[in-house]
């Protein structure tokens, strides 16, 4: 057999697949270490979430909805004035429901406004993500 | 209206599921192939439980590279060079290995039984021989991809080719290797 001949030869035999007798566990591994890796991303896409939403809720009570000192008058005082009840009603349930949970005096050092904004967006956007994520593994 | 169980569909189909996140028609998929790529890496001189190893990990970075899987090759050729250049980073973790198996070989011992088996064949191989050859003809690399991957001068690639496949010859076909020895290794 000349090397010509040997080369099909030797990649036919390379093609053959050995039996192994334990290729049912090394599937069942696979199979487990997808299902872990599933689990672990499902999880670090929510707690991104949950810290984000946090985020953001901070955020909104610290902004105020830029009506508390009275910006949000501009069509009329009774419009401003509803305005400003429920922005504070909002804010009031939102510190009751932080304080249940020790986050009321959370603070978040030096960043600017604008910079919380966008880190509360985008954690909205990763949250967002993992939804669609979980609900197309569901599907 | 009934979904077609995946172990009717092509693996071309499966490997599209798989890449919408099919995790069922992927594991069709590691029972299709599972045996082949663990078997490949061990040619390539793997001991089993790190070729498992390595193997499983070419089938996680499968499942998430599905989506470039165009179908162009088989999906098993495509696992396997995955599994492949997975093999070649960990033994390259190694510092010294290329360097020393370079250096150290291992002899062929000649057998007089006759044919036997490519896993029993490749045994009488050297280490770079082995691996060389695994990657050409098992995992489907051409010489300067495998080169570039093992760091090796492209010339020295080709004699670990040549000198394996000759030594692969000698030993699976010891009659035919006998009557084209004296021609075949000119040059």
């Amino acid at each position: 057999m000349s090397a010509d001949e040997f080369d099909p030869e030797i990649e036919r035999l390379f093609a053959r697949t050995p039996l192994l007798r334990d290729a049912a566990l090394f599937n069942a591994q696979v199979e487990q270490r997808l299902q872990k890796g599933s689990r672990v991303r499902v999880f670090a896409l929510g707690l991104a979430g949950v810290i984000g939403g946090v985020v953001a809720i901070r955020e909104t009570m610290s902004v105020n909805l830029g009506l508390a000192a009275g910006d949000g008058v501009v069509a009329g005082d009774a419009l401003g004035q509803g305005i400003r009840s429920t922005s504070l009603d909002i804010q009031s349930t939102i510190q009751g429901g932080l304080d249940q949970f020790g986050l009321g005096n959370l603070e978040l050092g030096s960043m600017g406004g604008m910079q919380l904004f966008w880190i509360a967006a985008g954690a909205l956007i990763v949250l967002a993500a993992a939804g669609v994520m979980k609900l197309s593994q569901e599907m | 209206m009934m979904t077609q169980p995946p172990i009717d569909r092509h693996d071309v189909e499966l490997a599209a599921l798989a890449a919408a996140g099919g995790r069922r028609e992927f594991g069709e998929l590691v029972r299709r192939h599972g045996s082949a790529v663990r078997g490949l890496l061990r040619r390539m001189g793997a001991q089993a439980t790190l070729a498992d190893d390595i193997a499983q990990d070419a089938f996680i970075q499968a499942f998430e590279r599905c989506a470039e899987f165009r179908g162009e090759g088989t999906f098993a050729a495509w696992v396997k060079r995955i599994a492949a250049r997975l093999y070649i980073k960990r033994v390259a973790k190694e510092a010294r290995y290329i360097a020393e198996v370079e250096q150290k070989g291992v002899a062929p011992t000649v057998d007089q039984a006759g044919l036997m088996d490519l896993d029993e064949a490749l045994k009488g191989l050297s280490e770079p021989e082995r691996l060389c050859v695994s990657l050409c003809h098992g995992a489907g690399m051409a010489h300067p991809e495998i080169a570039a991957a093992l760091n090796l001068p492209l010339g020295t690639v080709k004699s670990h080719v040549k000198r394996g496949l000759d030594k692969l010859r000698a030993r699976l076909q010891p009659q035919s290797a006998q009557s084209l020895g004296g021609t075949q290794h000119v040059g």
